[in-house]
Parts: structure tokens; C-alpha cells; sequence
């Protein structure tokens, strides 16, 4: 962890419109006042309930969406939520979609191609990688989302809950993968509502409830 | 500029594989985007000939360019209403700009129009029309429509995602539009009142001027078209500024 501020959050606040009868909407604040900074390298935590607006958030910090009130500034980093299955063309090959996939990260079409043979080999799906996603098992489609984001190498990597994926083995190896990432000098934020994992990963942890920064604490202060 | 060029690579990208994954999607594949459109124009060249009317030597051809012309029109603005919508797991994970959907909606079907096209001026040549000079004017027409379906296009694709219910409107509303642009009769021998209303609508204007210079060698009234060119610029610019207005609200809303 650095000192060096790479996505900067002040007073966001985010409000999605809700239907409260026929032609009647209603706003609901899904986060209220966030002021936050991302630092270089650090680990972050987000914990809170479901519900309490952390999936939200890590979409302010993507850039996904725009906040309602306050702003976001982003230094010029990358940022990603980690999985792609979304974007997967059922008949297109895995090769095909791992393309298309690692252009949607923000790869240039030459990039993602150097990294095709890596991974090929890290998804582990033998010649499954060659076949139309639309005869993947569910855990093989996982593997192969994992694998073109952990490729596709962004600066800020934005974790949703589930940290290994796939089936038992690929979660070991996801998840030996992504603590070898929390230990470089990547940037991550891991969204959680279980301590034990942000305990275990994190450098710095935000509470999140309702909407609100409760706290932020050192990791070893978690109950 | 980067990131501009790099979107442009993308939505190629997505193109190829709209169209990859539409030809491996059927056992025939590729073959499909001929006889498709072949049975379409069989269907109502079976009905409207042998049902509802007899005589005229150009009928068939008259017919078909209404048909071919209509279909890429209506098969984009279509697509186009909803294109925003069904990648909303994508544009929920990954910050994409919203344009970039109606583009890869009018890439891919115009692609699959040229086929059609070209099939069609084939089958006209074929039952004997002769290719005049003013058929230099054709790419041209073709352009100009380009641009106004790309206006309605883009413009249904940034308002159905606040409007859901609007897509079974348009979808119905093209229906209507279906038979009211002179694909099956000629607007021209209409009363004047009605036939100037008729023509209000783009696309009945826009296969007149088709049937003009394919069928009757006279140049497309030119005042008409450069009206609509011009209409078209201001709605594609209008409705990019929405989609930027809007790039990073959509994906709440779906």
C-alpha cells in the first residue's frame, strides 16, 4: 500500500427509482454519503448486511454507473468487477468469447490474442476451450470467466462476494490465485458480509450500513 | 481517441460474433440468410399474386423492392429497442458505451441486407428490367436510409430501457407502418390528401424513390431526400447526446 490515491469517492450518493403504485415512483437512496479513497496496492474490505449498498458501490468505483449526488474521480487506473459469464456468446467457442471477453475488459484484439495459449491453460478445459460455451457446464463457464479477467490484468480488480469459483478443484486453485494477487501490489476491493474472509485478505476494512460508512478499522479490529 | 478506436475494434468484434453465432445457430448455417429471405418474398408473392390482385407485368418487382426495403428497416428499429436491454449483464459488470448497441444492431443487419439486396436486384434482372444510368443514384438511396434507420434505431434503443412497455407498441406500431408504406399498392394513385399524408412516413417515401429509378429509370426527388438526410443527422446526434446523458444511468434501471 501506497500513498498514492487511485479512485477517490466524496459524498456519493446513489438513488434508484422505485415504483410506489401505477405511474408513481419513489427515489431510494441505495447509498447515501460514501466518502472514500482507494489507495495503490492496498487491499480493500467492504463489509456490511445484504442490501446495505455494497454492490453499489463497487459499481460507483467501476464506473459503472454515475452517482446521484457527490463524485467519483478516477486517476486513470482500470477497474473491473472480476467475472465475465454475462457477455458469453452461447455459439461462439471459449476461445472466441475469451477474445471478445478480454476486448470488453478494455484488451486491444492483439493483447487478449498473446494471452490466448496462457489462458487456455489456466481455465483447465482442455478441449471444451475450443467448443461453443452453450455445451459448458456451469463450472467450466465460471473457470473461463475467471481466467480471461485474472488475464486481462486490470489495475483495480473489484471482487463480489465469491472469491473461488468453479467446481472444487478450480476454487482451490481461484482461490490460491487470488491470495497471490492480494499479496502483490494490485489494487483490490472485496466486497464480503463474511468476516472472516475480509479478515483474512484485507488491509483495511470499511463498514457499510445503510447506505452509510459506519467505520473504517484495521482488519485485526473485526469482532 | 484511443479508447474511441478501441470501442470501434470492439463493436466489430461483436459484430463477427452476432454473425458467427447466428450462422452456427441452424444446421444450414449461412445458407439461411438466402433462403430466408427467399421464402419471405415467396410468402407474399404467393399471396398477393395469386389471391388478391391480377394482371400488371412489373407487380412482382414492384412487390419485392417494398418488401426488401421495409425488412431491413423494420428488422433493425426492432432490434434496436431492445438491444440495450438484453445486454444488461453485460453493461452491468463492464462500463461499455450504450452506443456502441444500436451500432452493432445496424452493422449486422445491414450486412445481411446487402445479401438480400443483391439477391433481389439479381431477381429483377432476371424478370427482365433493364439497369438505366440513374441506377447510379441507387448507393445513394441506399446511404440515405441507412442514416434514417439508424435515427429511429438509435432513438427507440435510448428511450425502451426508461419505457419498457414501449417496445410492444413499437413492435405493433411497425406492423401498421407495415402496410401503410406502399409496399403493397402505389401511394401515388391515392387521393391527394391521402397521399400526401401517406408520404409523411419515411419509408413509404423512401421505396417510392427505390421504385422510381429501379422500375421507371427517373432520377429520386432530390429536395425529398436530402429533407430526410438532413432530419436524420439532427435525430443521430440528438440521440447520441441521450445515450452519453444517460451512458451510466441504464445500467441501474435494468
Amino acid at each position: 500500500m501506497t500513498n498514492k490515491i487511485v479512485i477517490s469517492a466524496k459524498n456519493v450518493g446513489v438513488a434508484y427509482r422505485r415504483l410506489s403504485g401505477l405511474f408513481k415512483h419513489e427515489k431510494y437512496w441505495a447509498l447515501k454519503d460514501i466518502t472514500l479513497d482507494v489507495y495503490k496496492g492496498e487491499t480493500l474490505g467492504i463489509l456490511g448486511k445484504n442490501g446495505v449498498g455494497k454492490s453499489t458501490l463497487l459499481k460507483i468505483l467501476a464506473g459503472i454507473i454515475r452517482p446521484d449526488k457527490g463524485s467519483v474521480i478516477n486517476y486513470g487506473v482500470s477497474a473491473s468487477l472480476l467475472s465475465l459469464q454475462a457477455g458469453f456468446v452461447q455459439y461462439l467457442t471459449g476461445k472466441e468469447n475469451a477474445i471478445l471477453g478480454g476486448m470488453m475488459l478494455g484488451l486491444t484484439k492483439k493483447e487478449i490474442t498473446q494471452k490466448i495459449e496462457e489462458i487456455y491453460e489456466y481455465s483447465d478445459i482442455g478441449d471444451f476451450f475450443y467448443q461453443p460455451v452453450r455445451s459448458y457446464s456451469s463450472g467450466m463457464r465460471a473457470r473461463l470467466g475467471f481466467s480471461v479477467a485474472i488475464y486481462a490484468n486490470p489495475d483495480v480488480i473489484l471482487l463480489d462476494e465469491v472469491l473461488g469459483v468453479g467446481d472444487s478443484d478450480f476454487r482451490i486453485k481461484s482461490t490460491k490465485t487470488m491470495k497471490q494477487i492480494v499479496r502483490s501490489e494490485k489494487t483490490i476491493i472485496i466486497v464480503s458480509h463474511q468476516p472472516a474472509l475480509i479478515k483474512e485478505l484485507c488491509d483495511r476494512v470499511v463498514l457499510i450500513s445503510n447506505g452509510v460508512i459506519e467505520n473504517v478499522v484495521a482488519p485485526s479490529e473485526i469482532l | 481517441m484511443q479508447r474511441h478506436s478501441h470501442y470501434f475494434f470492439l463493436c466489430l468484434e461483436k459484430v463477427k460474433a452476432d454473425l458467427l453465432s447466428e450462422i452456427r445457430s441452424g444446421y444450414f448455417g449461412i445458407l439461411w440468410w438466402v433462403i430466408e429471405p427467399l421464402m419471405y418474398m415467396a410468402v407474399f408473392y404467393i399471396v398477393f399474386e395469386f389471391i388478391f390482385y391480377k394482371g400488371d407485368e412489373n407487380r412482382i418487382a414492384f412487390l419485392l423492392i417494398g418488401l426488401v426495403i421495409w425488412k431491413w428497416f423494420a428488422s433493425t428499429v426492432s432490434r434496436s429497442s431492445n438491444c440495450i436491454a438484453v445486454n444488461m449483464g453485460l453493461i452491468n459488470k463492464v462500463y461499455i458505451p450504450k452506443i456502441i448497441f444500436p451500432v452493432i444492431v445496424l452493422i449486422t443487419n445491414t450486412i445481411k441486407f446487402i445479401i438480400i439486396f443483391i439477391l433481389l436486384i439479381g431477381i429483377l434482372l432476371f424478370s427482365g428490367i433493364e439497369i438505366t444510368k440513374v441506377w447510379i443514384s441507387i448507393p445513394l438511396l441506399l446511404f440515405i436510409q441507412l442514416f434514417f434507420i439508424f435515427a429511429v434505431g438509435s432513438f427507440f434503443s435510448a428511450f425502451v430501457p426508461f419505457l419498457p412497455d414501449l417496445k410492444l407498441i413499437i413492435d405493433n406500431a411497425l406492423m401498421l407502418l407495415f402496410f401503410l408504406s406502399g409496399i403493397f399498392f402505389d401511394i401515388n394513385a391515392a387521393s391527394p390528401p391521402l397521399k400526401s399524408y401517406l408520404f409523411l412516413n419515411p419509408i413509404a417515401g423512401l421505396i417510392d424513390n427505390y421504385r422510381k429509378v429501379i422500375l421507371h429509370g427517373i432520377w429520386p426527388d432530390w429536395s425529398y431526400l436530402q429533407i430526410l438526410f438532413y432530419f436524420s443527422i439532427v435525430m443521430i446526434l440528438a440521440c447520441v447526446f441521450l445515450l452519453k446523458r444517460y451512458d451510466r444511468e441504464y445500467p441501474k434501471i435494468l
